[in-house]
């Protein structure tokens, strides 16, 4: 009864897509505060994971619990995840054209605050919001501007992903391969505007194919999955010991 | 053929012919039998429907078909324009564009009883818009309206005209615009119909050298409808544009049909058409453009877009491209989508619940018709309609 409620506690997760059986029986426990990286191969589950967890509907839970702040998401809608504080940076950030990045974040953050009973903010509020967040990580005024996402470089359109969680500050940031497809410089930009939002009261769950972004974003845990489940965890030394001997060994003892 | 002369023979051509039928390649899609088997009345009566008039504009009120002096506002125009009934202005150029080239035309041609008369002289510049407000709520009625227009040399002109009314009638009018050398007219229709009722509405434009003509249809409301839009490029240098946003559901039915004549050198034509459909909502998109073989450095450009918001609605969209000159430029593009349920998606876990994002994107769509509308109060006013619309069948 001592201990502090987990942020994200996730037990004996199975989930499908499509008929397929992705996520077979995933546990992880995030408290307050800290960063858990999850590192697998290519196909291994761990974009569903975060889709499953941020309530995509063409993903299906099929056994298994998730639990927020203690309270059960079977029932919450993505929006309502959204709001209750979970932000998933896409690997695959969705262009929209027409709607323009300012207004698509005004639309968001007043989504958010109205469902915790706060007052819409005004243009001008809104702007100064913007200006304090869009120094974290460097993003350019005319993206501002630009439809989401629409003819954004791979690079600006993951810079945009951690904007708008600056901008959202939710409880769980989901980042799912945020360094891929980034130079050493926007890797850097990037991982300070992350680094800059950890604090005691905000968990990561940091997704990466590759060890490097860990050098910049260096995780409380590591978690390894290969073929839907997690078969290793440890603290941040499994990130060199995997970078070392790739993940055959472990689809090698999964057949 | 003197106008007396014409709707005699329009009279008699359409007693004969009656009403076109699906077996007819330009009504192929379009039942509109509905019309053929209704039986409409003459009677006349005030309209009691409220209006709002845009602001700044010169109104013109049409009520069950009549002009009305009392609620329109036109004591003080300036030098060089007129505005009033066709009743009377009988210039010999009525019907000379538009007489008896389809069923509905020649049953206007026959039957208007009233309609708009405007005549900008040469070098007039009329920057307040004339707003043109149509008010129907006389059940079972047939108006046949029947509108000129004429944009001198080097003038200039804005109309907006807006359909409103309830619940069961025909509105059936043909509009005959003249734009002189150089001259400039943007038209704007905001079709808000009854959901019962049928409208169909025929443009003839005829252009100058270097003359414009702009129209923009956006279009909410009838059962069943059809804008048959025809411009005629005959002045070296002219530009049209023909742009049209339709939304559609329940089981409308609304067919646009666009004819671009490129008869002489170095104009353009750009058509922007969207559509967003519902429910059972059915639309025809039919844009025909001529490239006569004089007309060489043409630039057409035409595009008509979709977005369907359910199983049942269906879009049959009709490029048809017939090139007789050989140095042009002529492109075309038709789709038919669904909403983006990525997109969806992505606003969700932004804390964008589905409703909103769903209003968001068609807005989107929507907004590429409505930033090409020049006139700022009409273009206000248009995106609130709009807006209104989308929230609505979001829920
Ligand atoms: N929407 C989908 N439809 C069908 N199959 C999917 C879908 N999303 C993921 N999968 C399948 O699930 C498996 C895991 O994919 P994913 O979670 O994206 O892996 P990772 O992110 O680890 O590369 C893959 O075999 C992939 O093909
Ligand atoms: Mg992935």
């Amino acid at each position: 009864m001592e201990k502090t409620m987990a942020l994200l506690e996730i037990k004996n997760l199975h989930a499908s897509v499509a008929g397929n059986q992705i996520l077979k029986g995933i546990n992880l426990t995030i408290n307050p505060g800290e960063v858990h990286a999850i590192m697998g191969p290519n196909g291994s589950g761990k974009s569903t994971l975060s889709n499953v967890l941020a309530g995509n509907e063409a993903y299906e839970k099929t056994q298994g619990e998730i639990l927020f702040q203690g309270k059960n998401l079977d029932d919450l809608a993505a929006h309502e995840r959204a709001c209750a504080g979970i932000f998933l940076a896409f690997q695959y950030p969705v262009e929209i054209p027409g709607i323009s990045n300012m207004y698509f974040l005004k639309a968001a953050v007043n989504a958010v605050r109205e469902s915790r009973g706060e007052e819409p903010l005004d243009a001008m509020d809104f702007l100064d919001l913007v200006e304090e967040k869009k120094k974290m990580v460097q993003i350019r005024d005319d993206l501002l501007e630009r439809a989401v996402n629409s003819g954004f470089s791979g690079g600006e359109k993951k810079r945009n992903e951690i904007f708008q969680m600056a901008m959202l500050e939710p409880r769980l940031g989901i980042l799912d391969e945020t360094d891929s497809g980034l130079d050493i410089d926007a890797l850097r930009i990037v991982s300070d505007g992350v680094n800059a939002l950890r604090g005691s009261d905000r968990g990561f769950l940091v997704i990466t194919h590759y060890q490097r972004l860990l050098d910049y974003i260096v995780p409380d845990f590591v978690h390894v999955l290969v073929n839907g489940q997690i078969v290793k965890s440890g603290g941040k030394e499994l990130a060199l010991e995997l970078e070392n001997e790739g993940y055959a060994s472990w689809n090698g003892e999964q057949q | 053929m003197n106008l007396a002369e014409l709707r005699k023979k329009a009279e008699m051509e359409f007693s004969a012919n009656g009403f076109p039928t699906t077996r007819e390649e330009l009504w192929r899609f379009s039942d509109v039998s509905p019309v053929a088997n209704a039986v409409f009345s003459n009677d006349w009566k005030p309209s009691e429907l409220e209006f709002q008039s845009l602001e700044g504009s010169l109104v013109v009120v049409f009520e069950n078909g009549k002009l009305s002096r009392e609620k329109s506002n036109l004591g003080n125009l300036p030098e060089g324009v007129r505005i009033g009934s066709i009743l009377d202005f009988p210039d010999p150029r009525i019907g000379s564009l538009a007489g008896t080239q389809s069923a509905f035309v020649a049953a206007n041609t026959a039957r208007f009883s009233d309609g708009l008369w405007i005549e900008v002289d040469d070098g007039v510049q009329l920057e307040t818009p004339i707003h043109l407000i149509h008010l129907a709520d006389l059940d079972g009625a047939a108006f046949h309206l029947r509108n000129f227009i004429s944009v001198g040399e080097n003038a200039s002109a804005t109309l907006v005209e807006e359909y409103v009314g309830e619940p069961f009638y025909w509105t059936n009018t043909v509009t005959e615009c003249f734009v002189a050398d150089r001259g400039l007219l943007d038209r704007y229709k905001i079709q808000r119909e009854s959901p019962s009722a049928f409208h169909f509405q025929t443009l003839e434009a005829r252009l100058g050298a270097e003359a414009v003509f702009s129209n923009h249809a956006v279009t909410l409301g009838s059962r069943l409808g059809r804008d048959d839009i025809r411009a005629k490029l005959a002045g070296r240098g002219g530009e049209a544009i023909c742009n049209g946003l339709y939304l559609l559901n329940g089981k409308q039915h609304f067919d646009t049909h666009l004819f671009v004549d490129h008869a002489v050198p170095e104009c353009n034509s750009h058509e922007l058409y969207k559509g967003i459909l519902d429910e059972k909502a059915h639309a025809v998109f039919c844009g025909r453009i001529l490239v006569r073989q004089d007309a060489q450095q043409t630039d057409a450009v035409q595009s008509n877009r979709n977005l369907l918001l359910s199983r049942g609605a269906k879009v049959n969209t009709l490029p048809q491209l017939e090139i007789y000159a050989d140095d042009v430029k002529c492109t075309h593009g038709a789709t038919i989508g669904e909403l983006d349920e990525q997109a969806l998606y992505y606003l969700q876990t932004r804390g964008i619940d589905p409703v909103q994002g769903q209003a968001m994107l068609t807005g989107a769509f929507a907004n590429e018709v409505l930033d090409e509308i020049r006139c700022a109060p009409f273009k206000a006013y248009a995106e609130e309609r709009v807006r209104t619309w989308l929230e609505g069948v979001a829920k």
